[in-house]
């Protein structure tokens, strides 16, 4: 036996001294390392509760339930996750996916209690005393599992597209779509803030799966204009999309034009099951004033229900506002052709260039059919009524954007003025940057709104690509007057406009007058706003109906009127876009459908 | 480490290298190449250690990736050798004859993705999953959360709502489904 043997027994006694790694109170003592993965938190400001932590959970531990003071609204389920600590393993996978990142794992690791359903919670619920505990399992920036950057949309340059009217957004092929599609989450938190309520998780999912088929099936049951929407959509979807908290959201109006631009236009029937159905197959009949997105949408249920429909329009061809009103780069005609033959096809009898009020009566129809919708739109425009105003070659954009659709030459000047800050006033631009390039080789045209920069009704991009093609866009003031000189228009005075809206919310413009500015200019466009032409009402018809404060019909949650068997849905009603006028017409026609059964 | 790569290049025409970090590379090679490289690296390059051995399953792909991470500990450098396997046939040479503890790794990939390795000790006894009866769980085409449902039963008082059906509920409820198809029978 060696020395060391027999002493080293006695060199514990050398440790006696030192501080113990044993730790006395392993409770409290012994907090979890920085990035552990403890007892879960949610952050109720940033949840939407999109249910993907349930999705995920491969134990099925997590149940998606109303909590108390969490409101059900737009891009927010108002459910919260609850978590079954029985059968939870912290694998953190709820963490990982969850979109808005407010789903997070503190480093705390001990709980004790006596009732076994408290181990059952709803983070961020009560309070805990891990809540606000800064340490602990986040989301990783670097390995995500959901890809937040969207499919590049392939768009026409600047320079191919500013001299002519041809399509400018090429649509996505079926690689593209496919990876698109493979960005969703099926949430669904979209469809509420959907006018129409599209299954849009469903017809991603379809696409996903590569059935285009089952995916315009899915497009028809609650939209019958998919070209059209697919293009020009306002898609408020997209802002409520669970990505788009943290990145780009799905681009669920390009995945809807993908699957529209799939079918071609003689297979709809077959695709959609409607190959007999010329023939109404019942006795009653429906007529429809305008052959825009309200009505179609109102005669294409109508017609798939059987009934006998026909539709009256002013102008000489369908589409209303989405031909008339929505320049060609932005939604091709033979687009809206092929949505509109369609419905065509199906029975739906069409009267062009007739005006309802002059070439025929609505008291005729009332007496002619068993029941009317009408969905005249907003075509006439809204004139700031400034000094100079009244001048000649002062336009309405609705008018101009009108006539080019009707083909029919307008006589742009060298400097034009528009008013407006919306979606139209970027039409009128856009429109007026091409023809002074097909006519002059050059663009001068300016935009003003009252409206700053932030606040601009318009769509970003158009904003952007009204810039790309050269026009100028000068928001933030005032209109106060046009200078005429010898009935000529010199330009627009405008001074700085401050605020739009008051406290309340209200339109209610100040302006700062020692701000002016003077924009040369020898014609201008007014786009401030649309008004409806309801002349076709008699007096003793409108006697029969109810007006809300702003002059709008009122009508009931199925567009019925208080003449029951007038129903009236569009811009005039609910908008102004395309997507609320299919959606009313949707509605309407099921309405119709219940009123002329009784 | 360029230089040793490029011997070993030269040696066996690898497929595909990566530099992670300064202290961490790997290469992949061939199946059959394994062996050969693995005595080399380890008599000649002073990869005496083997940290781990561990698998991927790449199921679009009908493979398993294999991963055996060697370490020198004089230049303190980690170098992984990747291999991938057939899926089907999921079977690798054992380096028990290399390594002796790596025994042990063969038996957890054998019981966690059904990975053989013929002639590697005590290769089908339990590694930590006593009594089971499924698919191997790691093998990406196990359900867990079957699995999951069906093994451990719900506490009572357990019920859940779908976002999208809950809003509608919520939200919407008067919008109801698209109208059915009339025909002449109807």
């Amino acid at each position: 036996m060696k020395l060391k043997d027999i002493l080293s027994p006695f060199s514990v006694w050398k440790k006696a001294a030192q501080k113990p790694w044993t730790i006395i109170d392993p409770i409290n003592d012994r907090p979890g390392a920085e990035n552990y993965r403890g007892f879960h938190r949610n952050d109720f400001e940033k949840c939407i509760g999109c249910g993907s932590c349930e999705e995920i959970c491969q134990n099925a531990a997590i149940d998606m339930v109303p909590v108390e003071g969490q409101e059900t609204k737009e891009g927010n389920s108002g459910l919260r996750p609850r978590i079954d600590y029985g059968r939870c393993c912290w694998c953190a996978l709820c963490v990982d996916v969850c979109p808005t990142g407010s789903l997070t794992m503190s480093n705390e690791y001990t709980w004790i209690a006596d009732e076994p359903e408290e181990y059952r919670f709803v983070p961020g619920a009560a309070k805990t005393k891990w809540h606000d505990e800064e340490k602990g399992y986040k989301r990783s920036q670097d390995i995500q599992l959901i890809d937040y950057d969207r499919v590049d949309m392939f768009e026409l340059s600047p320079q191919e597209r500013d001299k002519s009217f041809i399509e400018i957004v090429k649509g996505y092929n079926k690689e593209q779509a496919m990876k698109e599609a493979e960005r969703c989450l099926e949430c669904g938190i979209c469809i509420a803030t959907c006018p129409a309520h599209m299954d849009i998780p469903g017809y991603i999912a379809a696409i996903r799966d590569d059935d285009i088929e089952n995916a315009f099936r899915i497009l028809y049951e609650t939209n019958p204009l998919p070209e059209i929407c697919g293009r020009i959509c306002t898609h408020k979807c997209e802002t409520v999309c669970a990505l788009h908290n943290n990145g780009e959201s799905i681009a669920i109006r390009w995945l809807k034009r993908y699957i529209a631009d799939q079918i071609p236009p003689e297979k709809y029937k077959e695709v959609l099951g409607t190959e007999h159905l010329e023939d109404p197959i019942l006795n009653k009949k429906v007529a429809i004033i305008g052959a825009g997105p309200a009505g179609i949408s109102a005669a294409y249920y109508l017609a798939i229900m059987g009934y006998k429909v026909k539709i009256y329009e002013a102008l000489p061809d369908s589409g209303g506002m989405a031909r008339y009103g929505i320049p060609e780069y932005r939604l091709p005609y033979d687009q809206i052709d092929m949505d509109y033959d369609y419905i065509k096809s199906l029975g739906v009898e069409i009267q062009f260039n007739t005006k309802v009020g002059e070439d025929i009566s609505l008291e005729q129809l009332h007496s002619d059919y068993d029941a009317v919708f009408t969905g005249t739109g907003l075509h006439l425009g809204r004139s700031t009524r400034i000094s100079g105003s009244d001048n000649e070659r002062v336009y309405f954009a609705t008018d101009l954007l009108r006539e080019v659709s009707l083909g029919n030459e307008i006589d742009v000047a060298e400097n034009i003025v528009v008013i407006g800050g919306g979606n139209v006033a970027m039409d009128i631009t856009r429109t007026l940057t091409r023809l002074q390039n097909q006519k002059f080789g050059k663009v001068q045209v300016l935009t003003t709104s009252l409206e700053s920069e932030d606040i601009m009704p318009a769509d970003r991009e158009e904003v952007v690509e009204a810039r790309e093609e050269k026009a100028i866009i000068d928001p933030g003031w005032g209109p106060k007057k046009i200078e005429i000189e010898n009935g000529k228009i010199k330009g627009l005075h405008v001074v700085k406009c401050t605020s739009v809206f008051d406290e309340e919310g209200r339109f209610n413009p100040k302006f700062d007058e020692n701000q002016k500015k003077f924009f040369e200019a020898d014609m201008i466009v007014e786009s401030i706003g649309q008004g409806m032409d309801l002349s076709y009402l008699s007096e003793e018809i409108k006697s029969g109906l109810k007006f809300g404060s702003r002059g709008r019909i009122q009508v009931n949650e199925n567009f019925q009127s208080d003449l029951k068997w007038l129903f009236i849905g569009g811009d005039i009603i609910e908008g102004p876009d395309v997507i609320h006028g299919i959606a009313n017409g949707h509605i309407a026609a099921k309405a119709i459908d219940t009123f002329l059964k009784k | 480490m360029e230089y040793l790569l490029n011997k070993i290049k030269k040696m066996i025409k690898f497929e595909a290298s990566i530099k992670q970090r300064d202290d961490l590379y790997f290469i992949t090679v061939k199946k059959e190449q394994l062996e050969l490289i693995l005595s080399y690296l380890r008599d000649n390059e002073g990869f005496t250690h083997l940290a781990f051995l561990q698998a991927v399953d790449y199921l679009e792909d009908n493979k398993f990736q294999l991963t055996y991470m060697l370490y020198n500990y004089d230049i303190k450098v980690n170098l992984g050798i990747k291999v991938y396997i057939d899926r089907e046939k999921a079977e690798m040479v054992s380096i028990h004859k290399f390594w002796a503890h790596s025994w042990q790794y063969q038996r957890e990939l054998h019981e966690m993705y059904g990975i053989n390795f013929p002639g590697s000790p005590r290769v089908e006894e339990s590694f930590v999953l006593e009594g089971w009866e499924e698919i191997p769980p790691m093998r990406r085409d196990f359900n867990t959360l079957e699995y999951s449902i069906k093994t451990y039963y719900q506490r009572p008082g357990r019920s859940t709502n779908d976002p999208a059906k809950y809003m509608k509920e919520k939200m919407y409820k008067k919008y109801a489904e698209s109208p059915k198809i009339r025909r002449d029978n109807d």
